[in-house]
């Protein structure tokens, strides 16, 4: 654990991820036991809830979120407020994009706060994957690829005779 | 006219007087007809125009967050897809066309997990889907419209320059050959009754 987490890059908030999620992956399976690494691999922020992992402090965030996420989407359909249980209210204001990154800041701090006093623990490691993970999925955030997206949804026709 | 065999007959002069008639009365018709036509498809291409307008007003709103469409979490379209345009036939300046009603989409239903972003999305899509839509119509209009247009221009010609002057031409040759007839005829009396004289 130790010398896994003294060989990884640390990891900043907005940066473009040091490493990708296969190269954490072969560093940990190189560095933990089996079962550690078995639940590791289990780890995977889009798919909190069909994790292995029982670390309560982690599972309780992403089930609170989870929850949130369906309280704003029901309060929308119903034209109301939404009455949140963990996330606070300013996370969720602006666009859609200032929206989301608000939320993966919110979580990136949620899970500082979660390693704290945990260095060189399996948690350390856990919340690294998923501050990784969460660094990836800002990055992928792009203007150009968006737009392109949007276009191949919208024209696909006027984006192949584009191309 | 060249080519056009006359029958230089009263009944035939008859026949040319009534195809006259009824052409210079078509003329007009088809005349108002022509313009008719062409202000419609004008007001046609006048709303794609507005369309477009709001489609470029709309991605232009949705510029500051597109980015986020970029999201490597979602597939987006997963969630969203056209089944089918729905249309209802109506009469556009007499020419039977198909006027845009809706979209009906099939939309994926939002997972837990899935992003808040993805709603906004999804709604943006829908509204530009259902512009676009709205300007399929109308293009499909507006090239059913050019048909009957040229049909109708077509018409208009063949009265303006065939038909009307065609008839006025077969009018006076006939008019011109009975009455040279006529003549004949008399001056061919007058010299029987002449030469009859003459032996009296």
């Amino acid at each position: 654990m130790v010398y896994l987490m003294t060989s990884l890059p640390s990891l900043t908030f907005g940066q473009v991820p040091p490493i990708s999620i296969d190269e954490f992956n072969h560093d940990a399976k190189s560095q933990l036991s089996a079962r550690h690494y078995r639940l590791l691999e289990s780890v995977d922020i889009q798919k909190m809830n069909e994790s292995e992992v029982k670390e309560s402090s982690i599972a309780s965030l992403f089930s609170e979120l989870q929850e949130d996420l369906t309280e704003i989407r029901n309060a929308r359909t119903e034209k109301r407020q939404p009455s949140l249980g963990r996330l606070p209210k300013a996370v969720i204001s602006g666009n859609p994009l200032q929206r989301e990154e608000n939320i993966i800041k919110w979580q990136w701090e949620e899970l500082d706060t979660i390693e704290v006093g945990k260095t060189f623990t399996f948690t350390e490691v856990l919340v690294y994957k998923l501050k990784l993970q969460l660094l990836i999925r800002m990055n992928s955030f792009n203007e150009a690829r968006g737009a392109e997206i949007l276009a191949s949804v919208v024209d696909p026709q006027k984006n192949k005779e584009g191309k | 006219m060249a080519g056009i065999k006359i029958k230089y007959t009263k009944t035939e002069r008859a026949r040319q007087k009534k195809i006259l008639k009824v052409s210079e009365r078509m003329l007009p018709l088809f005349e108002a007809m022509e313009k008719s036509l062409m202000a419609t498809i004008n007001t046609i291409s006048e709303r794609i125009d507005e369309i477009r307008d709001q489609i470029e007003k709309n991605r232009k709103a949705a510029e500051p967050w597109t980015a986020v469409m970029g999201d490597s979490w979602v597939n987006i379209d997963e969630f969203i897809s056209v089944n089918k345009i729905i249309t209802k036939p109506v009469d556009v300046a007499g020419v039977r066309v198909q006027q845009y009603e809706k979209v009906d989409f099939n939309l994926m239903p939002m997972k837990e997990e899935t992003p808040l972003w993805v709603d906004d999305a999804i709604e943006l899509m829908q509204e530009q889907l259902q512009l676009l839509a709205e300007i399929d119509c109308l293009k499909n209009q507006i090239d059913l419209l050019e048909e009957e247009l040229l049909d109708v221009r077509a018409r208009v010609k063949l009265f303006e320059n065939r038909r009307i002057p065609n008839a006025k031409m077969a009018i006076r040759k006939i008019g011109q050959k009975l009455q040279d007839d006529e003549r004949l005829t008399i001056a061919t009396a007058k010299v029987v009754k002449t030469s009859k004289q003459g032996e009296i």
